[in-house]
């Protein structure tokens, strides 16, 4: 009996998965010939396709404000009007939407347009060359805004087979998270702004130990630093002092070399090493979380930190508000240090359209990042809405920031973005005197920052190796950096790797697509 | 001669076979409405805990998510041999056997000893205090419980490092040393789940037979006598079973306590099968590789149980089934 009845089981349980994957396979067909038809249909239907129904696009994005931008709220409305759409945005925490996006494309279930964090994840690869999205570069010569709005070398980059199954957002490449300190702290120190690695060690070791705020306590660090389990955190930036190269390979006479293998990677192993046995680090830094450490700079505890000047807003708020007389220009952005600074890209992640979504629609989808980057749809993230989120006070915008931080309407830029230059060093709500100083030191930057030479190249055994190696690298800088490990075990992790055939192979891998470039 | 034989034994058989599913369905014919009542039951475990299970068939495959659970070709056993085959595998099974042996060692018998200790509470409003206090944490998150441990044990901020400097002690490093991360971790779930494992033990107490009491009592039995040779006995089967319970659980080392308390430093002794799923398999993409070390873990889980539960009755106890 027990037999017949395991029998019967299985049945029916091949009976439901005939059923299920039968209506897959339907309905992928149904798919299939529905773009076909609209392909067919497409002539005829293109010119009424400007006063059609308003086309409803599914989104999904992140957001970095403490919460996301009210579903329909009032800035949703006025976009989906300038862009003739009617939206249905997910907003997921930027903390947690990379799990969020492999969990999406593992369940196949994907929006209209969706946010790709990392366009060069094996996972995402993947999922493109198998056709899970729209390639859509024959398409973006018909939409202006899209075509100039968007630097082609992000386009480049972001291109794999030559086709262009992402659209890159734009971003300013100038003015990337690099240091900033507290210039008042150094004013009162008498000190001068920090060049070389062996200046900033000694501002590091006046702000810990020479009471910079002159109040009497040593109640003062000098660096706000945080790692996290599988990379540097927030001390990346030491390592880029050191070698003078972003990201994590090195141009050396033409060849790429991984950054590890590199000498100058110890040299900054063992400069924060001496800095956390002097206490200029936090002594909780592997244990801390990147807010931990952003509170710390904030709230007037830590000197430095590494951000980018257009984030200044928040941590001037809350200095101001533990002291009123306190400067935002008391909030300096580092030119550069050892001649280095980082260069970013041109573009951040990139938005992807699914290939469950029929042509025509696909194109409208592109229609409405064409339109919602004019002006007048564009502006409503900078400004929001008048009486609203502004007034003009002589011709002038004036901004009310704490409403337009509360209904969060910096985060549609997750969306679509106009790039501005600088964007990343200068935000609408900062005072002039700020506004001048960061274009300033952004100017300045520009003669010395390094974009990261191997973004976009790719490398067959790096997919499953190098996030191992990177973890296993990581476990023993954290531990050389808290001294339960001597510098020494990084020599002969050092001399392991350069053995290594997994090594050999990803860094061969690297330079043949490096060369290719 | 021989194959006529052989073909009446056949449909002898099949008769046999034919008469037992005669009575089979007459039998499911007779209670049909209870079968009936059992149905939706029956059909929602199918569909929702059965039916998902399907996708484990992805350890075998070479899942890709736009193919899908079909599509997708078949590799064999090449995900377990990459387990096997990584060096990291001795590592994961030492720290989740670790870390399960100490909690068995240490947190199993705390809840034993508490409510014996409780059960000879001769005063009502006193142990019912008690006994609610030390379930409370029980309620708490982890996440708030990683909050108070990092508020009480940093090293620069933590009450516990602040008291040692006062007193004149060094800082002691709790968080981020990887010689006492798995006592640490035993010591939380202690503090949370303690409380909350007294419950079902004073339950158990609660059903032992006054009159043994009583007559220990004459026998001159004083109190630990008592408790050594009416209590623990009567309570002996639960123990076991809870023990069994826990043993199939000893591959189950709660991912999210160890989640939130790893760090680089401590990384070594802080992966667990769990926390390496997620990292390979959520965080990385990884779902086949990921999906088959999870497959290994659940098998090594259910060989324990079914080990735990034959030795129980070979002892002469009740097993789970």
């Amino acid at each position: 009996m027990l037999k017949k009845a395991l029998l019967m089981l299985t049945v029916l349980f091949l009976s439901i998965l005939v059923a299920c994957s039968g209506n897959d396979e339907e309905s992928s067909g149904n798919n299939n010939e529905n773009s076909n038809e609209t392909e067919n249909e497409e002539n005829g239907e293109e010119e009424a396709a400007n006063d059609a129904d308003p086309a409803e696009v599914r989104i999904m994005s992140h957001f970095f404000s403490p919460t996301p931008p009210e579903q329909d709220g009032e800035i949703e409305q006025l976009i989906e009007e300038g862009t003739n759409t009617d939206l249905s945005i997910e907003w997921v925490s930027a903390n947690n939407y990379e799990e969020k996006f492999n969990v999406m494309l593992a369940s196949g279930d994907l929006p209209d347009l969706m946010l790709v964090p990392d366009p060069f994840s094996p996972v995402f690869r993947q999922a493109a060359q198998q056709g899970a999205f729209w390639d859509v570069s024959p398409y973006i010569d018909d939409y202006p805004n899209i075509k100039e709005g968007i630097a082609d070398i992000a386009w480049e980059l972001t291109s794999m087979d030559g086709a262009n199954y992402g659209i890159p957002r734009p971003r300013p490449s100038e003015g990337e998270t690099f240091f900033s300190l507290r210039k008042d702290w150094l004013d009162n120190l008498g000190m001068e702004i920090p060049e070389t690695s062996d200046e900033l060690y000694e501002v590091m070791r006046a702000f810990t130990h020479d009471d910079p705020d002159q109040n009497g306590e040593d109640d003062t660090i000098g660096y706000a630093g945080y790692v996290n389990p599988t990379d540097m955190g927030n001390m990346g930036v030491f390592e880029g002092i050191f070698t003078g190269a972003t990201g994590q390979w090195k141009d050396v006479d033409g060849e790429l070399i991984h950054t590890s293998l590199l000498p100058e990677t110890r040299d900054a192993i063992e400069f924060l090493s001496n800095a956390y046995q002097d206490g200029l680090i936090p002594e909780d830094f592997a244990s801390l979380q990147n807010s931990q450490a952003q509170e710390m700079f904030k709230s007037g505890e830590a000197g430095m930190i590494s951000e980018k000047a257009g984030a200044f807003q928040e941590v001037y708020d809350t200095l101001k508000s533990i002291n009123p007389d306190f400067e935002f220009t008391s909030l300096y952005p580092l030119p550069e240090v050892n001649g280095y600074n980082p260069a970013g890209p041109g573009f951040a992640s990139v938005n992807v359209i699914s290939k469950s979504v029929p042509e025509e629609k696909m194109k409208s989808i592109l229609q409405m990042i064409n339109d919602w980057m004019e002006d007048d749809v564009f502006q409503l993230h900078r400004h929001g809405i008048e009486g609203v989120h502004h007034t003009v006070e002589d011709g002038e915008v004036v901004i009310n920031t704490e409403k337009a931080q509360e209904d969060a309407i910096g985060d549609f830029n997750q969306i679509v973005y106009v790039s501005d230059p600088y964007a990343s060093s200068v935000k609408e709500t900062f005072p002039e005197e700020a506004k001048e100083l960061y274009k300033e030191i952004q100017d300045a930057r520009e003669e010395t920052s390094v974009p990261d030479v191997s973004l976009g190249l790719y490398s067959e055994t790096a997919q499953t190796y190098l996030p191992e190696l990177e973890k296993s690298l990581q476990d023993l800088k954290t531990k050389i950096i808290l001294g339960s490990e001597t510098i020494e075990a990084w020599d002969s992790l050092v001399e392991e790797l350069e053995q290594d055939l997994d090594m050999q192979a990803m860094t061969d891998e690297m330079n043949e697509a490096y060369q290719a470039r | 001669m021989e194959k006529a034989k052989e073909l009446d034994e056949l449909a002898l058989k099949g008769e046999k076979s034919k008469s037992k599913i005669k009575k089979f369905f007459s039998q499911i014919a007779k209670d049909k409405y209870l079968y009936l009542l059992a149905l939706p039951g029956l059909i929602y475990f199918l569909l929702f805990k059965y039916v998902p299970m399907w996708g484990i068939t992805i350890a075998f495959k070479d899942f890709s998510p736009f193919l899908g659970y079909v599509e997708s070709p078949w590799v064999g056993w090449q995900h377990f041999q990459r387990l096997f085959g990584n060096q990291d595998f001795f590592m994961l099974l030492r720290n989740t056997l670790a870390i399960s042996f100490l909690n068995l060692i240490f947190f199993f018998p705390l809840p034993i000893i508490l409510s014996l200790l409780l059960n000879e509470v001769r005063n009502q409003f006193y142990k019912r205090t008690v006994q609610s206090i030390v379930y409370l944490p029980h309620f708490l998150s982890w996440v708030i419980i990683a909050s108070l441990t990092f508020m009480l044990l940093s090293k620069s901020e933590g009450v516990v490092n602040q008291l040692f400097v006062f007193f004149g002690f060094e800082k002691f490093d709790f968080l981020t040393n990887s010689d006492i991360f798995w006592f640490l971790l035993t010591g939380q779930s202690v503090w949370k789940e303690a409380g909350w494992g007294t419950i079902i033990f004073l339950a158990a107490i609660a059903g032992v037979n006054t009159e043994l009491y009583e007559a220990a009592r004459i026998d001159g039995a004083n109190r630990f006598r008592q408790i050594w040779h009416v209590t623990l006995p009567a309570i002996r089967n639960v123990i076991i079973i809870l023990l069994i319970l826990r043993l199939g659980d000893v591959m189950e080392v709660g991912f999210e306590q160890v989640f939130l308390m790893y760090n680089g430093a401590v990384s070594e002794v802080a992966e667990v099968f769990d926390t390496y799923v997620y990292r390979v398999g959520i965080q990385q993409g990884q779902f086949s590789y990921s999906t088959a070390v999870g497959l290994f873990k659940s098998f090594v889980g259910l060989i324990l149980v079914v080990i735990a539960n034959k030795m129980s009755k070979k002892f002469g106890e009740e097993g789970i089934y």
